[in-house]
């Protein structure tokens, strides 16, 4: 198998290659020490399995696997963690893998053998399980097998358009499938409803407008465009607007 | 707050101290006076309260006389022994110092008091006051004294679950660490072993005992060398503690938890890592020792509420430790954190 180790700890990397090297048969192709370089290295070389640390900076291994599930075909993915507390007895309850720290070779080599992609389901149910709301760092759009990564805090707007939802950012434009309530949800403060179908990234808002004809509109930072803000959520964003003065 | 390793087995209180005799005559006094007040006359109160007070406190002072004196013989006996011996000791007394009432004011024609001819129901009345009130008494100091062996067995307690502990998550992280380096880099793995002990070791030791500021350094020095094993370049120190003097007296792992919570929390999460400075003041008799690391980037609110067991923990220990308050302070921006002890400067335990 072609094995991607991810852990922010090189000698904690260099153990798990070196106990693989003795197990033999298989091929380290990549190393990544954050969830970001793990996105990075899977768009490069695709491993088939990956062996994830699940506390690293950056992106944490369950995002980072949360990311590559979106994925058609998503690689083998074999939690590490040295020290798991609750989280662990949620990893049993969905059949997810994990190896505990400092990782014993026989076991190492029973996870190999065993080795599975996670789905949707097993990830969202992890997610659930942990004790504080869970933010991404990242959203991610999955396009000719690879991920591709936009970080939170570049996030300008989400936009939904019957089945899809736009993401406006300071790179572009993408679309995926979410539901802005769930968004909304997830990134509680940092986001702003404006619309029905609009959310507003809090730091991008810069003032509110209204034309003639008494539609009100929200100005953004660094983008020329104009959003529609509907009546309901106009105090909403003055409010908003008038606690940043404050602050 | 010294709290002793082991209490008094005998229930009674020494005696021989100037504050028992004190709060015995008190006592005396006070009862005196609710005889006095039951028994008198408007005109002959004054006069009543005198002779009983004489009486009253011919008693007791003889009783902690004798109770002073027999304590060591007391001790020795379990305290249902100790207690009925010291009963019936405080009747003897009773009974002697009846008597002897009755025959000086028979003989001496003490006028007023009409007990002449009637020596049995004066005693008999004198001995049931006694019976009832040493009984009331001795069942108080027993009290008493079971209430304060229960409040010292709950400070023992509290002492020891305040004993500092290393977080499960340090020690499997190094367990992995030293699994890596005995692959080839020997002496660097028992390095790891031995600082590992050390720490412990300290976190070992009985909590009510302080160590010098010299070796809480020491340890966290050691502590940090293992995480930098694991951090490499990740994790840079800044040690600035000249100033506070060696001898001082701290609680032992005073200052290692908030650099381990520097680490868990600042210096982990960021991919570039960063510098956790320690800087340490005298200020005339108190110390104060700083602690300050970055945060992570707070797109994702970094939640410390996972810490505020720790931090009250060191609170405790700081409020058990020292007489005068020691204090922990914390201070968060969006970009660094500091915490802030302050403590009296002591080169012994109190």
């Amino acid at each position: 198998m072609r094995i991607l180790i991810a852990d922010d700890e090189t000698l904690a990397r260099s153990r798990v290659h070196s106990l693989l090297g003795e197990i033999g048969g298989h091929d380290v192709v990549a190393e990544a020490a954050n969830g970001e370089e793990v996105i990075e290295a899977y768009n490069r070389v695709t491993p088939d399995l990956i062996l994830l640390d699940i506390r690293m900076p950056v992106m944490d291994g369950m995002e980072a696997a949360q990311h590559l599930s979106m994925l058609e075909s998503p690689p083998a993915v074999i939690f590490t963690t040295a020290y798991g507390e609750h989280a662990l007895r949620a990893f049993e309850l969905h059949a997810v893998d994990y190896l505990l720290k400092p990782i014993r070779k026989a076991r190492l080599e029973e996870a190999l053998a065993s080795a599975r992609s996670l789905n949707k389901a097993q990830l969202a149910a992890l997610k659930q399980d942990q004790q504080k709301p869970y933010q991404r760092s990242h959203i991610s759009v999955c396009s000719r097998g690879n991920v591709h990564l936009i970080p939170v805090a570049n996030i300008i707007y989400f936009l939904a358009e019957q089945k899809y939802i736009t993401v406006r950012h300071t790179g572009g434009e993408d679309i995926i499938e979410d539901s802005l309530k769930s968004l909304e949800n997830e990134f509680g403060d940092n986001v702003l409803r404006i619309h029905r179908n609009a959310l507003l990234a809090t730091a991008y808002l810069e003032g509110l407008e209204k034309s003639r004809s008494g539609q009100s509109f929200a100005r953004l930072k660094g983008c020329e465009q104009r959003l529609d803000v509907s009546r309901r959520h106009v105090a909403e964003v003055r409010r908003q607007l008038k606690r940043r003065c404050k602050s | 707050m010294d709290i002793k390793a082991h209490q008094d087995k005998l229930f009674l209180p020494d005696f021989c101290s100037i504050q028992a005799v004190f709060a015995v005559v008190i006592t005396g006094e006070m009862l005196a006076f609710v005889l006095s007040i039951i028994s008198s006359t408007v005109a002959s109160f004054w006069y009543d309260l005198g002779m009983t007070s004489l009486y009253v406190q011919w008693v007791v002072l003889l009783g902690a006389a004798s109770l002073c004196v027999s304590r060591r013989l007391l001790a020795k006996m379990d305290n249902k022994q100790a207690g009925l011996v010291a009963y019936l000791i405080l009747l003897l007394i009773s009974l002697a110092v009846s008597e002897l009432a009755y025959w000086l004011i028979h003989y001496l024609h003490l006028g007023r008091l009409e007990i002449h001819n009637q020596h049995l129901l004066f005693t008999a009345r004198n001995m049931a006051i006694s019976a009832i009130i040493c009984a009331l008494l001795l069942r108080y100091l027993y009290i008493q004294y079971q209430w304060t062996a229960h409040i010292q067995s709950e400070a023992n307690a509290r002492i020891q679950a305040l004993q500092a502990r290393i977080r499960p998550h340090f020690l499997f992280n190094s367990m992995n660490t030293i699994a890596s380096l005995t692959r080839g880099q020997c002496r660097q793995a028992e390095q790891a072993v031995e600082d590992l002990s050390d720490l412990f070791r300290a976190s070992l030791t009985d909590a009510s005992q302080g160590i010098p500021f010299s070796d809480e350094i020491d340890i966290a020095r050691r502590y940090l060398r293992i995480e930098k094993l694991r951090l490499e370049k990740r994790l840079e120190v800044d040690w600035d503690v000249d100033d506070v003097p060696t001898d001082a007296i701290v609680p032992a792992l005073l200052i290692q938890p908030l650099l381990e919570n520097a680490i868990y929390h600042g210096i982990e999460p960021r991919n570039e890592g960063g510098t956790i400075r320690i800087s340490g003041r005298r200020h005339g008799h108190r110390l104060v020792v700083s602690i300050d690391n970055p945060l992570p980037d707070s797109s994702r609110s970094s939640n410390h509420d996972g810490n505020q067991i720790a931090m009250e923990n060191i609170r405790q220990r700081l409020a058990v430790f020292y007489e005068s308050p020691g204090s922990l302070d914390i201070q968060v921006t969006a970009e660094r954190y500091l915490a802030v002890l302050e403590f009296p400067y002591v080169t012994e335990r109190s």
